[in-house]
């Protein structure tokens, strides 16, 4: 009796472990271009107003081709691409906020090319600059364009204050920081919270002392972060940004997040004069923290200013890069139409986005802040790619965590470099 | 063991050879009863522990297995060169593990004082199920919103944070709560106490019901002060629900993630980075699955002696009821 059951039993726990490890060994199968069906989808990580201005410009490649599109919103963008590539069930297509991530799965074979899309890649990468097409390319092969682009070199303050005025050197902030101190009001306010607010700090003090070509190769792993062009950037940064000079003090940064930063020069009870942060910042001031704010009025931004003149002033920025996870028909002529001057000028009228597309006019930017800002982009003499989102994986994370650690006692700053620049070779090596 | 009357929540032991008979005879046969629970078990448990144990083996691309067998270079670079899991180059030592242990010392502790005082004390009020559904109410929050009210609460911001403005509102300065490196580790313990109490309260007060009154009453006219009864007849009478609660509450450090991740994102600098926090951010973040996989076995490592004195405990004894 008790074979009986013990043998069906068994038959079936081994007709069941069969079925699963022949699904689990269906691994992926890389077609070439096939036909579509009919419905792209798309993934990216913006919500509210951002997703709005987007939905404008997949309504309108609907219109214009019939293939209809649905957009995912994950705010935890990584984890969930990881989990669907590791589930077979990726987005069509997905806009990667990092292009140190886009260097990632292309290496790992996730991302399809354009040329494997059936894309022509140096007619569409002529309409970028060469900054931007370098965010899109490993080794030589092309496998997204950027969709979207946004100034980090911009310190926001409000123009009716009257303490506060545009300045162009560094020295010359320093002193109205000084000046500043004693005000009940401090200078500076800080999301420190947001780890990613003091790499931004960061990015434009380095690019303004060390150059764009230390730069670029301290966030390619090519220079060590223990150099001591490093070390002089963080003494900069935390000569200006100490306890008497934020608000809240250090300990208050750090428990405030980048919205809060925002809220502190811009809210209805302001406790602070300027704040650091992105051409987005606007964007989100205007339509979150105080709806009453008036651009040019009471809300305005200045470039960062110049620290060393030899170095001038070059642009930090960020962007999103759009690229394939599935090759079909429908989503090789989505890409296109998001590589084109006419998405483009859909998108920057919603006043949601700055386009480094050649092709879009300056016409077509609608407010003043957003045309500035683009106005920005355009003309910048050099350009560096937002140093932290060049990071591999979760380094630029650590390089946040590693930040908040330097604000808070900068006498810490060469163990932790130290350990970092371990860390970092793990990471670039491996 | 007394003849007679056996006060009611007292502990007996069974004598171990009839119960081992017991099960002999009938278990086989409810071998198919079990059957589909037991595939579930199997499908859901034990293949993945195993599949995690492979990966934590292996080189792996994302979530997927590599070729590239490494065997246990993973866990020897989580236990000594990780400084973010472990670090020990100075005392005193910090890191995910170390804060867990920090956990695993106040939060069971605190919980279980609060939990027992209010347990003890709602019986003496007559408001006794108001109180009670006041202090459970916190159980029925998710975690997420746990941690999204006390990030409100301890905002260094006056005008946002509830205690920073009744400092400010005494005179003082407000204090970042989250963003020192200090405080932070026990603010995040102090809203998971908060909402958990209620838990270890409704459990302990349950069990002090099942102690006789008569024998409370005994006590009162022998003599015996208020103190006296809650020392040597009630809390000795408690000692099951506090193992086993104990158990749920130190399998619950272990495992937290939702509070850390809602409130500082393992910050600031770190400083409350927690086991299963490097585990998502190791696997997800940093696509290391095998990476991953070598921290969830650590976590696994911690709870297993956990359960086994737990299932030890239920084994050897049984409570009457």
């Amino acid at each position: 009796m008790i074979r009986k059951y013990a043998l069906s039993f068994g038959a079936l726990v081994l007709a069941l472990s069969l079925a699963i490890a022949a699904a689990a060994c269906g691994g992926s199968d890389e077609s070439k271009s096939e036909a579509g069906t009919g419905t792209v989808s798309v993934l990216s990580l913006w919500g509210g107003g951002e997703q709005e201005a987007f939905q404008k410009v997949l309504t309108a490649f609907t219109a214009k081709t019939g293939i209809k599109t649905k957009y995912e919103s994950a705010r935890d963008f990584l984890p969930v691409v990881r989990s669907r590539l590791a589930a077979g069930n990726p987005p069509m297509v997905a806009i990667i906020p990092r292009p140190g991530i886009v260097a990632d799965l292309a290496k790992e074979g996730s991302l399809i090319s354009l040329d494997d899309l059936g894309l022509d890649a140096d007619k569409i990468n002529e309409n970028y600059g060469e900054a931007w097409t370098n965010l899109t390319t490993v080794d030589g092969t092309t496998y997204g364009v950027v969709a979207k682009a946004n100034s980090k070199s911009v310190v926001w303050y409000r123009p009716d204050d009257s303490k506060v005025k545009p300045v162009a050197s560094f020295d010359e902030l320093k002193t109205m920081t000084t000046s500043l101190t004693s005000d009940p009001m401090k200078p500076w306010a800080l999301g420190a919270k947001d780890s990613w607010t003091l790499t931004d700090w960061f990015e434009n003090i380095y690019a303004r002392t060390a150059g764009v070509e230390k730069y670029n190769q301290l966030f390619s792993g090519e220079l060590d972060f223990t150099d001591q062009s490093v070390k002089d950037a963080l003494t900069q940064m935390t000569g200006l940004l100490n306890n008497d000079s934020v608000s809240g003090g250090i300990d208050g940064a750090l428990g405030t997040d980048f919205v809060g930063g925002i809220g502190k020069v811009f809210s209805t009870n302001p406790t602070a004069h300027l704040y650091m942060e992105g051409g987005f910042v606007g964007g989100i001031a205007l339509a979150d923290v105080n709806p009453d704010l008036e651009p040019g009025k009471t809300i305005d931004f200045f470039p960062f200013p110049t620290i060393d003149q030899a170095q001038g002033n070059p642009l930090v920025g960020g962007g999103d890069v759009t690229a394939a996870f599935v090759n079909n028909e429908d989503v090789a002529k989505l890409i296109e139409y998001l590589a084109s001057p006419e998405a483009g000028a859909i998108w920057v009228s919603t006043g949601a986005i700055v386009s480094p597309n050649k092709g879009v006019q300056a016409a077509a930017y609608p407010n003043e802040l957003v045309k500035k800002e683009a106005a920005q982009v355009a003309g910048a003499t050099a350009f560096v790619f937002d140093g932290s989102d060049l990071l591999p994986g979760a380094l630029g994370e650590d390089w946040g965590t590693l930040l908040q650690n330097v604000i808070k006692d900068p006498s810490s700053m060469d163990s932790q470099l130290s350990q970092f620049q371990q860390q970092a070779q793990d990471a670039f090596g491996g | 063991m007394s003849s007679g009357t056996v006060a009611p929540g007292s502990v007996v032991g069974k004598p171990p050879g009839r119960r081992l008979a017991a099960m002999r005879e009938g278990g086989l046969q409810a071998l198919p009863f079990l059957a589909p629970a037991l595939v579930l078990v199997f499908f859901f448990l034990i293949i993945p522990v195993i599949w995690t144990v492979l990966l934590s083996v292996n080189k792996t691309r994302g979530l997927n297995f590599g070729t590239e067998w490494i065997g246990l270079d993973n866990y020897e670079r989580l236990l000594t060169r990780d400084s973010r899991f472990l670090d020990r180059d100075e005392w005193p030592w910090t890191g995910a593990l170390i804060n867990n242990i920090r956990w695993l010392i106040v939060y069971p502790i605190l919980c279980l004082f609060l939990g027992l005082l209010t347990a003890v004390l709602a019986t003496r009020v007559r408001y006794e199920a108001a109180f009670k559904a006041i202090i459970f109410v916190p159980m029925a929050i998710s975690a997420t919103a746990v941690g999204v009210i006390w990030l409100l609460v301890y905002s260094p911001d006056p005008n946002i944070g509830v205690l920073n403005a009744t400092i400010t509102g005494l005179g003082g300065d407000p204090v970042s709560w989250l963003g020192r490196g200090d405080t932070a580790n026990y603010a995040i313990i102090l809203a998971y106490v908060w909402a958990s109490t209620g838990f270890v309260m409704v459990v302990l007060s349950a069990a002090l019901k099942g102690i006789s009154q008569e024998v409370i009453e005994a006590a009162r006219t022998d003599g015996a002060t208020e103190w006296d009864i809650f020392r040597r007849i009630q809390f000795p009478l408690l000692s099951l629900p506090i193992a086993v609660v104990s158990v749920w509450m130190i399998i619950n450090v272990i495992k937290v993630f939702d509070v850390v991740y809602i409130m500082t994102k393992g910050g600031p600098g770190g400083a409350t980075r927690v086991i299963a926090y490097s585990y998502y951010v190791e696997t997800f973040e940093n696509g290391l699955g095998g990476y991953g996989a070598a921290v969830a076995m650590v976590m696994l490592a911690l709870i297993i002696p956990v359960m086994i004195w737990q299932i030890r405990r239920f084994r050897s004894e049984a409570v009457v009821s």
